[in-house]
Order: C-alpha cells, then sequence, then structure tokens
C-alpha cells in the first residue's frame, strides 16, 4: 500500500471516529452518548483511585519490611511491561463487541470485573435471547439496557463472596505454611505446585485447544511453535543475563521472551504460512 | 507472618470490593435512568439461568484457586479489575519469580499487590487510549489479514510459555502430571472453563506433588502432628 494511502486512509478514519464520537452529542446516538462516557470515566477514576491506593499502602509497608527501594521499582516497571501485550488483546475485544455495543460498553466492561470470555459470552446469550447477534448493531435503548444489566448481575458474585472467605482462606494457608520448617519447605513445594498447575492449564490449552474455529482457543502448528519459542527465548535470555551479570534486565526477561514468541507467530505466518495454518483443533 | 499487616488489607479490600460492586450497578443503572429504558426481566432471568451456574461456580473454584497465590491485596484488585488469568495472575506470578519471594509471606503480598495495582493501571491506561485514539486504526492491527493478527492470536501460549520456562527448570518433575492431565481432560472434553480446566491441573500438581515429595510431607505431617513448632525462618 502507497504511504499516502495509508495516510489518506487513517484521516478518513480519525473523522469517522470523530463523527461517530460528536454524533453520541448531537444525533443522541445513546450507546456513545456523553451520559455513557461520563460513566466510563467515573469507572476509570475508581479503579485508578483504587490501585493508587494499594500501591501506596503496599510500598510504604515494602519499606517497612525491609524490601530494597530497586525491588520495588523493578516490580513497577516489569509489570508495566508485562501488560501491556495482554492490554492490548484486551482493547481489540473492545473494538470487537463495539460492533453491536458501541465502544463505551465494552470499555467499561473490561475496565472493571471484565474478562475477555465473560464479556462475549454474557453479551452474545443476552442479544441471542432478544432476537440479536453480537454482529448486528444494537439500536434500541431497553436492548442495550438489558444487555448491560445482564453483563453486570452475570458477573457481581466473586465481589460478594471473595470478603467473605478471602481472610479465612489465607489465615489458613499461611498458618500451615509457617508453622515450622519442615511445613515451611513442603508449602514452598506445594506453592511451586500450584504454580506449575496454574501455567500447565494453559499449556495444554496450547496443546491440545479448546475450538477449531477460533484461531485465539486453537492449537497446532503455530501455538505450539509460540510456546516452545517462548520458553527456549525466556531460557535464553535468563542464561545471558546471569552469565553477564545484567541484573537490571533480568525482570525484563520474561515479557521480552513472550514478545519474542509473538513475533515468532508473526514471521512463521508470512513465511511458513501452509506449515503454520495447521491446525488439530 | 505479621496478621496486623494482613488484617489492615482485608479490612481495605472488603471496603474496595464492596465500593466496586456499588459503582458497578452505576452503568446499568445509569443507562436505564438516562434513557428510560429498563431491562426485559423475562430476558434477564434467562441470560442469568444459562451464565450463572457456569460462572458462579467458577468463580468459587477461582476464588480458591487464587487466593494462596496472590494474597489478599492481588486477589482483591484482581476480581474488581477483572481479566485474572490472561493478565492479572501471571503479571503476579512474574513479579513474585523476579523478587524471588514467595506467597503467604509479606513480602509476597506487597509485590503481588503492587504488580496487580500497576497492571490495572496499564491496562486501563491502554484501553482509555486506545478507545479514544485508536479505535480507528486498531481494527486494521487485529484484523484478519493484518501481519499482527497472528501474534494476537497467540499472546497465552507466548505468556504463559515465557512465565512457565523458569519453573519448569526449576522444578522439571513437578509439570509432567498437571500437563499431561491438562490435554488429556481437553482431548476428551475441549470445552472445558479455564476455571475448571486450572482447578483440575493444580489438584494433578498437588497430587504429583505429594507423591514426588511423599518422605517429606510424612516428614511435616508427623512433625504438625506432634507439635513440635520450630523457630520460624523468617520474620
Amino acid at each position: 500500500m502507497q504511504p499516502h494511502i495509508v495516510i489518506d486512509s487513517f484521516i478518513y478514519n480519525m473523522l469517522k471516529f470523530i463523527h461517530i464520537f460528536l454524533g453520541g452529542i448531537i444525533l443522541s446516538d445513546f450507546k456513545v452518548s456523553p451520559v455513557m462516557y461520563g460513566i466510563a470515566f467515573a469507572m476509570i477514576a475508581f479503579i485508578v483511585a483504587q490501585s493508587l491506593f494499594f500501591i501506596v499502602k503496599s510500598w510504604k509497608h515494602g519499606k517497612k519490611i525491609g524490601i530494597k527501594k530497586e525491588t520495588l521499582v523493578s516490580t513497577v516497571t516489569s509489570s508495566i511491561l508485562f501488560s501491556l501485550a495482554p492490554a492490548i488483546s484486551i482493547l481489540a475485544t473492545v473494538i470487537v463487541l463495539a460492533n453491536a455495543l458501541g465502544i463505551v460498553l465494552p470499555w467499561i466492561r473490561l475496565t472493571v470485573v471484565g474478562n475477555l470470555a465473560y464479556e462475549t459470552v454474557a453479551a452474545e446469550t443476552a442479544l441471542g435471547n432478544l432476537g440479536g447477534s453480537l454482529s448486528k448493531e444494537i439500536t434500541d435503548p431497553s436492548q442495550f439496557s438489558t444487555v448491560a444489566w445482564a453483563m453486570t448481575l452475570g458477573s457481581i458474585f466473586p465481589l460478594t463472596f471473595l470478603p467473605l472467605v478471602c481472610k479465612k482462606l489465607q489465615k489458613k494457608i499461611g498458618g500451615a505454611v509457617s508453622k515450622n520448617e519442615k511445613t515451611a519447605q513442603l508449602g514452598d513445594i506445594l506453592s511451586a505446585a500450584a504454580f506449575i498447575g496454574i501455567i500447565s492449564a494453559f499449556i495444554a490449552r496450547a496443546i491440545a485447544g479448546t475450538s477449531k474455529t477460533d484461531p485465539s482457543t486453537n492449537a497446532g502448528v503455530m501455538s505450539v511453535c509460540v510456546l516452545v519459542v517462548s520458553i527456549v527465548a525466556m531460557l535464553v535470555l535468563t542464561a545471558v543475563s546471569r552469565k553477564f551479570k545484567w541484573t537490571a534486565f533480568e525482570p525484563f526477561t520474561t515479557p521480552v521472551s513472550m514478545f519474542i514468541g509473538m513475533g515468532s507467530a508473526i514471521l512463521m505466518n508470512i513465511y511458513l504460512p501452509d506449515i503454520s495454518s495447521i491446525v488439530w483443533r | 507472618m505479621n496478621s496486623k499487616y494482613f488484617d489492615k488489607v482485608h479490612t481495605w479490600g472488603a471496603v474496595w470490593n464492596y465500593a466496586a460492586l456499588a459503582v458497578m450497578f452505576v452503568m446499568p443503572l445509569g443507562i436505564s435512568i438516562a434513557f428510560n429504558a429498563w431491562p426485559s426481566l423475562s430476558v434477564i432471568g434467562k441470560v442469568l439461568l444459562t451464565l450463572v451456574p457456569l460462572y458462579w461456580v467458577t468463580a468459587i473454584i477461582e476464588v480458591v484457586t487464587y487466593v494462596p497465590m496472590l494474597g489478599a491485596g492481588g486477589t482483591y484488585l484482581s476480581f474488581v479489575t477483572g481479566n485474572i488469568s490472561n493478565l492479572k495472575l501471571p503479571c503476579g506470578l512474574n513479579a513474585m519469580e523476579n523478587a524471588k519471594v514467595r506467597a503467604n509471606t509479606e513480602e509476597g503480598e506487597v509485590i503481588t499487590t503492587i504488580a496487580i495495582a500497576v497492571s490495572s493501571l496499564t491496562t486501563t491506561v491502554i484501553i482509555a487510549v486506545g478507545v479514544l485514539a485508536f479505535a480507528p486504526i486498531l481494527p486494521r492491527i487485529t484484523a484478519e489479514g493484518s501481519v499482527f493478527k497472528a501474534a494476537f492470536n497467540n499472546v497465552l501460549p507466548a505468556l504463559f510459555g515465557a512465565l512457565g520456562a523458569g519453573y519448569f527448570v526449576k522444578h522439571w518433575r513437578l509439570a509432567f502430571a498437571p500437563v499431561i492431565v491438562g490435554v488429556i481432560v481437553l482431548v476428551f472434553a475441549p470445552e472445558t472453563g479455564v476455571g475448571i480446566l486450572m482447578f483440575i491441573t493444580i489438584v494433578a500438581s498437588l497430587v504429583g506433588a505429594a507423591l514426588i515429595y511423599k518422605n517429606l510431607l510424612s516428614d511435616a505431617l508427623r512433625s504438625a502432628k506432634s507439635g513440635g513448632h520450630q523457630p520460624e525462618k523468617k520474620e
């Protein structure tokens, strides 16, 4: 594509977006109206306030119990880098859901409580009961309201349930782990085993897949190769950073390996399209 | 374990948690009031009949699974901001690994809380900026046929491959049982949700660990039964 065509297309899309945004104000498209943007900004303010509150409290306590400032700073920087690619995937889901629901409702839902799988299933179930689907734009405010209520009510349970059990669960586990030397050692191993159990669920999904029709959940040459490339990249980067004592780089080995894995998917798609498209589920 | 600090975290977490619950209802209530559009109760009932058995059961399993891994602050934050299994959980695990701290310690609590709070802020900012500035071009990046599409389809294998590498090298004997069990479950029941699958692989991994370290397990059980409290490693 010629550069000027790309720029023209970008300007065209920006104008289209401004038109849609203003349309919400001028033409009262309820899905992108100022009310919706107001709710979105209120939600964002809440999430930012909550996150900052916990960062400040944890930071102060971390310093009090002797965690080095460099460790805290590297936790922040590596977490930012680690979150970039998944956040862009979440943004992509917002855009996909925007076809039917407008851009603001999925934005709100995926900022608070939402998750990729739940929001899509909840919206599709609600729309299916209303005789619509995610591929068709909602034009009736009462349908829009029904979808919003269904998505919210379906996801409130963990928030009501968590405060009732969280303290008891943590006390039991923490108490068992810190009882004595042997149980502490066993606790470390069981904790590592639980971590490995979590990771294994996703490794199994990359190997066995869950749906042949959805490229983000199927399994085949591509998903297994990406898995292997990211594992190898992580091992190599860790070994290299330890050998050359690049301690400042160590926290970034995981996100960088993840990007290398994702990059290998792009390269395979371009240079080995026939092999990389083999899917067994 | 400093129980005073943990008690405070639980109090803060519960307050923010219930506040979030109230804030969540601002969206549907705001829509209903602003557009005078109230939902169809029969449709809501039908949708909840589909969603509740699946997601509420999964939620119980997720709470039981995540609290021991992410600690109190991390879990409260994760459940409010969502996207746990694909973002908050790996981010918390990665931060603990980098800081060389373990779950269920004060150090682990501090590190996972900071990591998950930072991850929430990053995601919120990226989604907000993306919606406001890049909404017109993002569909091109993630559209079928885009060169980046393959990369975004494979975020999870890349993420968990990178995250798993360190654990698998350190505890390679523990990795076989959960991966094999996970694959077998998906071969016979491909529609198994990730929450349920995770629960199964964790149980498989713990059973595998108990068999591999059976001597340590019996020593620890004997020592716990005899009430032989030894001085704690650190505090």
